[in-house]
């Protein structure tokens, strides 16, 4: 225990001061009585004459000594040892992730860290000043710097769970540039630490503790889901999902599918602790619709047990191959999905009516504006040529990249490529130790792939990679995939959609049937919308534009809701959770209370006496 | 009459005779049947004839039956002496009215009753006065209350009663063992005090008893004493010792002082019934009638 306000012992020098009062002759009505026979009972309580004497077994004294001492207490100001090193600013991250929803503390893990937090308010010091953020896939400063209290315990208050995967990062590295030059500040982090990505802070001098909540996981949780045309029956859709089982014990659920919400198949599952679990559906799709994965089995945090998705209907997809000619290009684009493709020597318009263009080493009058596969040609605004590289040798590919899914570049050898240097708003995917030899990126709202060689002057194209190379860069280029896979959103995340006209206003329907309006500026080409906290399926309409969208968590990491004792900072050492440490708690005000209950005490015992 | 007693009171006071338990042993004559044989109206027994007796005690109707000559005896009517212990001594003068007052007044009315009953009263006041100039008038009085005798001297006795003062320390065993050992002959005794005195009442009442006199005690108190209405810190300065004694006294414990008192009482109940005493008690401002005319006639003290 230790004191605020020590100077208030000073005080005690009236301890004396009372002894003596009660030292000094009490001043009393004298009285005659005929005889003090019938008094003796109570003559023996007070005879003794002695004045030390008279002080023993004075309950009034000592009652009034005790109510001294508390009210000295008090005034000290006590509070708890271990909150010695209560720090003049206080950063609260309040974790509002989807795990936090996790009920396994009652009434809910996120609950229990606001009551964390709200306590480590009441332990403020009022020259204290505390920040609170909450974190979730962004980070919300719920209060800016402040020592009012009710302040800090409305914007606490104010805090809600989201459905969002946990970006804790961004919520450390703002408490981190609001401390940085302050000695004594302190980050009280409340949260589950069901995070990623905590290796690459640089968590240097940050003073972080850690108030960890949960105590068991018990969940299962959608953890992927995707969907495709089934490439044994086009005419079908196939339903990827896998489902991850984050508890201690094997569990039992079924799995649901559900198409613009009518059930079309349920499957049962067992998943092995900690383990994950595929499942493919597969189903006809009459029209463009949303499939929805659900599990039926009872966890601790439901925000993960279904997932949406956006599937339309395939579209062919319409090619202009811009070549001198070469047959293996052709032929490999023809058989790429549905394509219709068409061929010409030149393209003249910025805006072919194409989903595509392919550039097979030429220059074009016009560089056209839609989404470009090159080869060797290249505008002067993507990069500079330096020159042309000789037998560049193939070293690395990204295997992680779209574009290379299924496609090894094992045993191509190429003659001659264009050596660039990787510009910023593209990715190598495949290097060589001179130029990259193959860049994808997005150019303004423009996707480009350029291949650095001539694929006639390689052994690539009688490799089996190439037609899959193609087809893949179809898929990545096509708009209508793109698209598709933006109506996919992590909670959290902005929803994005470019917009083929201008619109004045658009209107988005919530999971919840609750409508809200958007203000869209008449020149803006891309519509933004942020307030995706909650899952499931959103439609937005937008002039006479109608797009559905869906929301998921989709996060294995936050799905997994096992409570981390410790946070793992990478090489920067990591913090263990705290159950000793927590708020400076003052208790002057229980001291009070005690001393005042002791005064009312003396009080009612004087005058039980004299009366 | 007086300022003492009514003389509606007085009236009915005439009506009562101090009923004795014992004959009386007195030399003198007077109304009470003792067991002495004597010249009365109340024929006793009958005994033979010695030479030398008084013809005028000879039944003649017997004689003239057995032609033999016994001789009349009659009881001989003597006087029941009434000694009564007035306590004067200071803690007498507490209380609303006056503690003293009322066992004048007690005394009074004994005292009276007794004179009709042609019984010799003497009032023995405790404790002694030193014989100063300014004590005189009372000494005098006390004197005169030594032995008082008949109906005629009721307006003297109470004259000298109401001349008497209370003061000085009680010395209530000295007085009784004193006023027991001076008495010629055992009668009636009727002790009058508070009975507060620290050395205690026993022995003096047992000396009474013992000298067999028919004792009643009347025990006075104040009705403040009882139970008091000063609260808070006191200094209490006994009016007969002059000690002086701190107490800090509040509401919440009168109950368990009326309990030291009623204990204190009870004590001396009991030690009274033990002993054959009548034991009454009254506090002062209680009606006198109370106790006279019922209190002392339901104990049989008079009737």
């Amino acid at each position: 225990m230790n004191f605020f306000a020590p100077a208030a012992f000073w005080f005690a020098a009236a301890i004396p001061v009372v002894v003596l009062f009660y030292l000094l002759k009490r001043k009393r009505v004298v009285r005659l009585v005929s005889s003090t026979l019938l008094w003796q009972k109570y003559l023996a309580e007070t005879q003794a004459s002695a004045p030390f004497q008279r002080l023993r077994h004075n309950w009034l004294l000592i009652l009034q000594l005790l109510m001294l001492a508390l009210a000295i207490f008090a005034l000290a100001r006590p509070y708890f040892a271990g909150k010695v090193t209560s720090s003049r600013l206080q950063v609260v991250i309040l974790d509002a992730s989807a795990s936090m929803q996790s009920t396994d503390e009652s009434p809910s893990r996120f609950e229990k860290a606001r009551a964390g937090a709200l306590k480590l308010v009441d332990g403020l010091r009022d020259t204290d000043q505390m920040v609170v953020l909450q974190a979730g896939a962004s980070t919300e400063v719920k209060r800016s710097k402040t020592s009012e209290k009710s302040a800090l315990r409305r914007a606490i208050q104010d805090c809600v769970v989201t459905d969002s995967p946990t970006r804790l990062n961004e919520a450390l590295k703002m408490a981190e540039s609001l401390t940085r030059d302050n000695n004594e500040a302190e980050v009280h982090l409340f949260s589950d630490g069901a995070a990623p990505g905590m290796k690459e802070l640089e968590n240097k001098g940050l003073r972080l503790v850690y108030h960890q909540v949960g105590r068991s996981a018990n969940n299962l949780g959608v953890v992927t889901l995707d969907v495709r045309p089934n490439p044994e029956e086009p005419s079908q859709r196939a339903i990827f999902t896998s489902v991850a089982n984050f508890s201690a014990e094997e569990k039992k659920t079924e799995v649901e599918l559900l198409f613009d919400g009518a059930l079309i198949e349920t499957k049962p599952l067992t998943i092995a602790p900690t383990n994950t679990t595929p499942a493919v559906f597969l189903a006809a799709q009459p029209r463009d619709g949303v499939f929805t994965v659900r599990i039926t089995a009872k966890d601790d945090m439901p925000a993960d047990n279904q997932a949406s998705i956006v599937s339309l209907l395939p579209q062919p997809v319409k090619v202009l191959l811009v070549t001198r000619g070469d047959r293996f290009l052709e032929k490999a684009l023809k058989a790429a999905g549905k394509v219709e493709l068409s061929v010409a020597t030149d393209v003249a318009e910025e805006r072919p009516a194409v989903d595509l263009v392919v550039l097979d080493n030429v220059a074009p009058s016009a560089w056209p504006t839609v989404n470009v596969l090159a080869f060797r040609s290249m505008a002067t605004n993507w990069f500079e040529s330096l020159g042309d590289v000789e037998t560049p040798v193939i070293v690395d590919w990204r295997s992680a990249h779209p574009l290379m899914r299924f496609a090894s570049l094992d045993n191509v050898a190429v003659a001659k490529a264009v050596g660039v240097k990787t510009p910023s708003w593209a990715v190598s995917v495949v290097d060589s130790p001179q130029t990259p030899l193959i860049l994808a990126g997005e150019l303004g709202r423009q996707r480009i792939v350029w291949i650095g060689f001539d694929v006639l002057e390689s052994t690539w194209p009688l490799r089996v990679s190439f037609p899959i190379f193609i087809a893949n860069a179809v898929d990545w280029l096509n708009p209508a995939s793109i698209q598709a896979a933006q109506l996919l959103v992590h909670a959290g995340d902005p929803f994005r959609l470019a917009l083929t006209e201008p619109v004045k206003a658009a209107e988005i329907t919530l999971p919840d049937e609750s409508k809200k309006n958007l203000a869209v500026d008449p020149n803006a080409r891309e519509l933004v919308f942020g307030d995706t906290a909650k899952h499931g399926v959103y439609r937005l309409s937008a002039g006479t534009n109608q797009t559905v969208f869906c929301v998921n968590l989709l996060d294995a990491a936050e799905s997994d809701t096992r409570p981390r004792e410790e946070l793992d900072f990478g090489k920067f050492g990591s913090v263990t959770a705290t159950t000793t440490r927590r708020a400076s708690l003052e208790m002057w005000r229980w001291v009070a209370a005690i001393g005042l209950a002791v005064l009312l005490f003396e009080w009612w015992y004087y005058h039980r006496r004299t009366a | 009459m007086s300022a003492l007693l009514t003389p509606e009171l007085l009236r009915r006071l005439e009506q009562f005779q101090l009923l004795a338990r014992r004959r009386a042993k007195s030399s003198a004559r007077g109304e009470r049947r003792s067991r002495a044989r004597g010249q009365s109206v109340e024929f006793a027994d009958y005994r033979n004839y010695v030479a030398g007796d008084d013809f005028r005690y000879l039944d003649w109707n017997l004689y003239g039956r057995l032609e033999r000559l016994f001789l009349k005896l009659y009881e001989e009517e003597r006087e029941l002496p009434v000694r009564i212990f007035l306590d004067a001594s200071e803690s007498m003068t507490f209380g609303e009215p006056r503690k003293f007052d009322f066992a004048r007044q007690v005394a009074a009315a004994v005292g009276y009753v007794a004179l009709c009953g042609f019984d010799r009263v003497s009032v023995v006041t405790f404790p002694d006065l030193e014989a100063t100039a300014e004590n005189s008038a009372e000494l005098a009085a006390r004197g005169a209350l030594r032995a008082v005798r008949g109906r005629k001297s009721a307006l003297q006795f109470f004259q000298s009663i109401n001349e008497l003062t209370a003061r000085g320390a009680t010395a209530l065993n000295e007085s009784l063992r004193r006023g027991a050992l001076q008495a010629r002959q055992a009668g009636a005794a009727v002790v009058l005090s508070d009975f507060l005195d620290p050395a205690g009442y026993e022995s003096g009442l047992t000396a009474l008893v013992g000298r067999g006199f028919q004792v009643s005690a009347v025990q006075i108190l104040a009705r403040d004493e009882l139970s008091p209405a000063t609260f808070g810190d006191l200094r209490l300065i006994d009016s007969e010792t002059g000690g002086q004694q701190e107490v800090t006294f509040g509401k919440y414990r009168l109950n368990a002082y009326r309990q030291t008192v009623e204990n204190f009482c009870q004590r001396l109940r009991e030690f009274c019934t033990v002993r054959g005493v009548n034991f009454f008690r009254a506090a002062s401002d209680t009606p006198l009638e109370d106790l006279l005319l019922k209190q002392l006639r339901q104990a049989e003290v008079w009737g």
